[in-house]
C-alpha cells in the first residue's frame, strides 16, 4: 500500500482547494471554496444536501471542472480533465453508490482498467492487492464474485482498489450509510489505521458521531464554507448550528399520551417470496393509540415486506392482520388507506410519487376518484389546487406553487409532499419507512415533530429507520427485525444501542475490534451478519 | 458531467431544456432533413427544387389540394392519437396497425347488416361498430399483458398479422368477396352508409371533422379526466400508482382498449370515407406511420394532428412530385423516415449544450 512518509507535522498540505468556484448556470454551487487537507488527516466535508459536499468532491475527483480556483495536491498545481488525471495524482473516491461489476471477481474489479493492452494484469496484481488486505487485517477473498459479497464487503472492495490505485487521498462519500453500528465502528478502527500511514481521508458525513471523529470539520452551507475548525476545540451543537444556520432544539418525545388500545394487530404473520425464501415469519406485534413502534434492522431484512404486507400491496401466506378489529387479509391498498391508515414508503421518488406531476396532482394520487376532487368525469382542478395551496403553507414546503413539478423538487421537500398526503390519510395508523433518510437536519426534525403530533393525536405509529438515535428519542417501544423475524421488542427510551445492533446483526455476540465480524458473514445478497 | 471536450469546449447536459434550444435544434434539423432528402432526389435523377416544388404544390398548391390532404391526413389522425393514449402509459401499442383493419372490419359487420337504413343510422352504426372492433383487438392485446406477462410489443405485432390475413379470407372467394370481381374487395357500401362529402367537389369527408373532434376529446381525456390522470401517472411511475391500490391490470387493458377504438376509427372512415368498399390493400401502413405521428405530435393531440397534416401534404403532394419531376412517389416513405429521424436527434440534442470552458490548457 503506498505509504506517504510525511506526517502532519509537514509544512505540505496533502491537498490544498483555493478559492474554488463552480456554477451550474445561475446557481453557484460552489462559491470560493477553500480547504486544506494534511497528510494522515481525517477531514470531514458537513453540510445538508445541496450545500455543495457533492460538487465539490466531483471538483476533487476530475468528474467537473471548477470555473475559478485551484487545486494543489502535495504542493504541485492540478488541472483534472477527468477521474483518470485525478487517481493518477492520488485521489481515490468511494461513492455512495458503488461502482462495481457484480459478475465479476474482486481481483476483476480492482483491476479493470488498469491493464495496457488486451491483458489484465491479474498476476502482477495479487500479491500487492494481498499486502493491501494484510496491512489493513482484512480477510477479502479475490476470488468471490462481488455480486454474492454484503454492502459492507463491497465498500472495503471499493477502498481496497482506491488504495490500490495509489490513492494518497481516499474521498469516502457517506460510507456508513449501509453499515451497521458494528460495521461502521470496523471501518472507522480501519481508517485509523490507514491514517497512521500517512493516507488522507475526506470523510463526507451528516452524521454527528461520525463528524466528531474526524480530525478537522469543514462545514459548508449554500457553497460557502462557514467554517473550519478542529473537532478537538469544538461541540456537535456548535457544527450542527455552522451547519443549519440556527440551533436546533432537541427533539423531547414527552410521555405518550395513549390509553394502550390496540388499534393494529399482526399476528404469526408469514410471507415468502416467488421461490419459497422466507421474506416474514411468524411476526406478531400490536400497535397502541398513541404510541410510537420503532422497527431497527439493516436494510432487506424485511422491513419493507412488513409495511406492505399491512397495506395490502404483497398477499401474506400465513397469519392475520386486524384493524380495530377488522381483518385487513384480501383488502387492497386503496380500501386499507380508505380505513384510515397512511403509509410513507421507503423510496419517496419511486414507491410515493409521481415525478412527472405537480404538487397539487400528487397530493391526491390514489384519491383521484374520490368525491371532492373529482366533478363528474374530470378532475376538480380548483379545488386541487387550494389543497396544494393549504398544503405547502401548512408544511412550508418551498416550491413555485401548486403547480410545480415534484420532479425538480429537493427531497426533503418531496417528502413533505408524501407526508402532507399520508397524514391526512392517518386518522389511526401512520406508517413510516426511512421517512427521514437523506434529509437535512432541519428538515429531519420537522418530520419529527409531524409523526410526535400524530402521536399525540392518538394515531399507531411504525417507525423503520436506521437512525437508532432517533427510534430511541422518539419510539415508545422498538421492535428488531433480521431475517424477517421480530427477535424482540425493547422499552423505547432506555434502550441500549450496542444491544440494538447486537441483535440487528441477528443476536451473536460481537466484541468490539472482531475484525472478521463483517467478512465472514452475509452471503448471496444476504446482508446480515452471521458467525 | 462531462461528456467529451474538444478545442476548449465541453458538451454538458442541461438541467432544463430550454425552449430557444429546442427551437433552434428543430429549424436545424429542418434543414439538415431537407438537404439530405434534396440529396436522395438528386440521387433518383431529378431536380431538387422542382421535386420540392411540385411537392409543395400537390400538397397545398389549391383548394382540392389542401381538402385531399386532409383526406390523407384524417387516419393519420386517429392512429397518432390511438398510440398516444398507449404511449402516454408507457404501454407501447405497435398494434394500431391490426386494429385499423379490426375496426374496419367490425364497422364492415355491423353496418352490412342494416340494409337500407337511413344515412344517420348507418353512420352511427359504423363509428360505433369501428370502436367496437379495435377496441376488441386491442384489448385483447391488454388482456394478454395485464393477465399473461406477454410483452405488448409482441403480441400486437402478431395480432397485426392475423387480423390482416383474416380479412384476405374473408376477401379471397369469401363470404365479404364481391361477386363476380377477381379483386379482394367487398361490393361497394350502398350511398346512404358513405360518409358524407363536407366541403363541394373534393373528396373530404365527415371523418375529418370527426377526427378534430377525436382529437379535442383525447386531449381533455389525457389532461382532466380521472383516467387521463391514470394514464399520465403509469406513463411516469407505475409503481406509485400501483401503491395507492389502482388496479393496474384494469389500468392497462382499459388503455390498450381505448387506444384500439380510436385506431378503429381510422379503418372504417377510409372504408366509408374515401374507398367505399373495404380492401385489403389500402389499410396497410397507417397503424405503423401513426406511430411517427404520435412522437412527432410529442405524445400531445395537438402537435398528433400538426404533424398528421404534414404528413398529408407529403403524401399528396408525392404524387404530383412524381409526375413533375421523375422522383418514384415510394421515396415519400424515405422523406417521412428521414424526417422522424432528424427531429429525434433535434429532440436529443437540445438536452444538451455546447460549453465554453474557463481553464485553457
Amino acid at each position: 500500500m503506498p505509504v506517504s512518509p510525511a506526517h502532519a507535522d509537514t509544512a505540505t498540505p496533502r491537498l490544498q482547494v483555493q478559492r474554488l468556484t463552480k456554477r451550474f448556470g445561475a446557481l453557484v454551487a460552489n462559491d470560493a471554496v477553500s480547504l486544506t487537507v494534511m497528510p494522515g488527516e481525517l477531514h470531514c466535508l458537513l453540510g445538508e444536501n445541496g450545500a455543495g459536499k457533492s460538487t465539490l468532491s466531483s471538483c476533487l475527483y476530475g468528474l467537473y471542472r471548477p470555473d475559478e480556483g485551484d487545486i494543489h495536491v502535495d504542493g504541485k498545481e492540478m488541472r483534472f480533465a477527468s477521474p483518470a488525471d485525478a487517481i493518477a495524482a492520488g485521489i481515490g473516491m468511494v461513492h455512495q453508490h458503488f461502482v462495481l461489476v457484480p459478475t465479476f471477481t474482486v481481483l476483476e474489479n480492482i483491476i479493470v482498467g488498469t491493464g495496457s493492452g488486451w491483458r489484465l494484469p491479474a498476476a502482477e496484481a495479487r500479491p500487492k492487492i494481498e499486502a493491501i488486505c494484510r496491512r489493513l487485517s482484512l480477510a477479502l477473498d479475490l476470488d468471490a464474485e462481488v455480486g454474492d459479497l454484503s454492502v459492507g464487503q463491497q465498500q472495503w472492495v471499493e477502498i481496497v482498489k482506491a488504495l490500490y490505485l495509489g490513492a494518497r487521498l481516499l474521498i469516502l462519500d457517506e460510507p456508513t450509510a449501509v453499515l451497521t453500528p458494528q460495521e461502521s465502528a470496523l471501518l472507522f478502527a480501519s481508517l485509523r489505521n490507514m491514517l497512521a500511514d500517512g493516507l488522507s481521508i475526506i470523510l463526507i458525513s451528516h452524521k454527528m458521531n461520525e463528524v466528531m471523529q474526524a480530525d478537522r470539520v469543514t462545514v459548508l452551507r449554500r457553497g460557502h464554507v462557514v467554517g473550519s475548525v478542529r473537532t478537538a476545540e469544538s461541540s456537535r451543537h456548535e457544527l450542527t448550528t455552522m451547519m443549519v444556520g440556527r440551533a436546533l432544539s432537541a427533539i423531547e418525545a414527552g410521555e405518550r399520551s395513549h390509553d394502550g388500545t390496540t388499534i393494529l394487530s399482526v399476528k404469526n404473520v408469514s410471507m415468502r417470496d416467488e421461490r419459497g425464501v422466507s421474506l416474514l415469519s411468524d411476526v406478531s406485534l400490536d400497535f397502541h393509540a398513541g404510541e410510537i413502534l420503532g422497527l431497527a434492522g439493516i436494510a432487506g431484512n424485511g422491513q419493507r415486506e412488513l409495511f406492505e404486507a399491512i397495506c395490502g400491496l404483497r398477499p401474506i401466506d400465513a397469519g392475520e392482520i386486524m384493524l380495530e378489529g377488522q381483518s385487513l387479509n384480501h383488502r387492497n391498498p386503496h380500501e386499507i388507506y380508505r380505513m384510515g391508515v397512511g403509509h410513507v414508503p421507503e423510496d419517496r421518488f419511486k414507491d410515493g410519487l409521481v415525478p412527472d406531476f405537480s404538487i397539487a396532482e400528487n397530493l391526491v394520487l390514489g384519491d383521484h376518484r374520490e368525491k371532492p376532487w373529482r366533478q363528474g368525469l374530470v378532475l376538480a382542478t380548483g379545488r386541487l389546487r387550494e389543497a396544494a395551496d393549504e398544503a405547502i403553507r401548512n408544511f412550508s414546503i418551498a416550491c413555485n406553487g401548486a403547480e410545480a413539478i415534484v420532479r425538480r423538487l429537493s427531497g426533503g421537500n418531496a417528502q413533505k409532499v408524501i407526508l402532507a398526503r399520508e397524514l391526512a390519510r392517518a386518522s389511526r395508523v401512520l406508517l413510516c419507512n426511512q421517512p427521514t433518510r437523506g434529509l437535512d437536519v432541519g428538515v429531519i426534525e420537522y418530520v419529527h415533530r409531524q409523526i410526535l403530533e400524530k402521536r399525540d393525536a392518538g394515531a399507531a405509529i411504525l417507525l423503520a429507520s436506521e437512525e437508532l438515535e432517533d427510534l430511541i428519542a422518539l419510539c415508545d417501544r422498538i421492535a428488531v427485525i433480521f431475517r424477517g423475524e421480530i427477535l424482540a421488542v425493547l422499552p423505547g427510551r432506555q434502550a441500549d444501542i450496542a444491544e440494538i445492533g447486537r441483535l440487528m446483526a441477528g443476536g451473536t455476540d460481537m466484541q468490539a475490534g472482531d475484525q472478521d465480524g463483517d467478512r465472514n458473514g452475509a452471503r448471496n445478497g444476504d446482508r446480515g451478519m452471521s458467525n | 458531467m462531462a461528456i467529451t471536450a474538444v478545442m476548449g469546449y465541453r458538451i454538458e447536459r442541461r438541467s432544463t431544456r430550454s425552449p430557444f434550444a429546442w427551437a433552434l435544434a428543430l429549424v436545424l434539423a429542418g434543414a439538415c432533413a431537407l438537404l439530405v432528402c434534396a440529396g436522395l432526389f438528386i440521387a433518383a435523377g431529378a431536380d431538387p427544387w422542382q421535386a420540392f416544388a411540385a411537392l409543395l404544390k400537390g400538397g397545398l398548391g389549391s383548394k382540392r389540394a389542401i381538402a385531399e390532404t386532409m383526406v390523407k391526413a384524417t387516419p393519420l389522425i386517429l392512429t397518432g392519437l390511438a398510440c398516444t393514449i398507449a404511449f402516454r402509459a408507457r404501454l407501447w401499442n405497435i398494434g394500431a396497425e391490426g386494429q385499423v383493419f379490426a375496426g374496419a372490419m367490425f364497422a364492415y359487420w355491423c353496418q352490412s347488416a342494416l340494409g337500407d337504413a337511413p344515412a344517420p343510422v348507418q353512420i352511427a352504426m359504423i363509428v360505433i361498430g369501428a370502436l367496437i372492433g379495435g377496441a376488441l383487438l386491442g384489448g385483447l392485446a391488454g388482456i394478454l399483458k395485464a393477465r399473461f406477462q406477454v410483452d405488448e410489443v409482441i403480441s400486437t405485432v402478431m395480432l397485426n398479422y392475423i387480423i390482416v390475413y383474416a380479412l384476405s379470407l374473408l376477401l379471397q372467394n369469401g363470404p365479404w368477396t364481391e361477386a363476380g370481381s377477381f379483386f379482394e374487395q367487398t361490393a361497394m357500401v350502398p350511398d346512404a352508409a358513405q360518409l358524407p362529402v363536407i366541403l363541394a367537389k373534393t373528396r373530404l369527408h365527415l371523418g375529418f371533422l370527426f377526427a378534430l373532434v377525436a382529437a379535442a376529446v383525447v386531449h381533455v381525456m389525457l389532461l382532466r379526466s380521472s383516467l387521463g390522470y391514470e394514464i399520465r401517472a403509469a406513463g411516469s411511475n407505475l409503481r406509485a400508482l400501483e401503491f395507492q391500490g389502482v388496479k393496474i391490470t384494469r389500468l392497462i387493458i382499459v388503455v390498450m382498449a381505448i387506444s384500439g377504438a380510436v385506431a378503429g376509427l381510422a379503418g372504417a372512415f377510409e372504408v366509408y370515407g374515401v374507398q367505399h368498399r373495404l380492401k385489403s390493400g389500402t389499410l396497410g401502413g397507417l397503424g405503423y406511420t401513426g406511430i411517427i405521428i404520435a412522437i412527432l405530435g410529442q405524445l400531445r393531440p395537438i402537435g398528433v394532428v400538426a404533424a398528421a397534416l404534414v404528413f398529408g401534404v407529403l403524401l399528396n403532394g408525392a404524387t404530383l412530385m412524381q409526375i413533375k419531376s421523375g422522383v418514384p412517389s415510394a421515396l415519400i416513405y424515405a422523406v417521412e423516415a428521414i424526417i422522424l429521424m432528424f427531429f429525434l436527434i433535434a429532440w436529443a440534442a437540445s438536452e444538451f449544450r455546447l460549453r465554453r470552458l474557463h481553464h485553457v490548457e
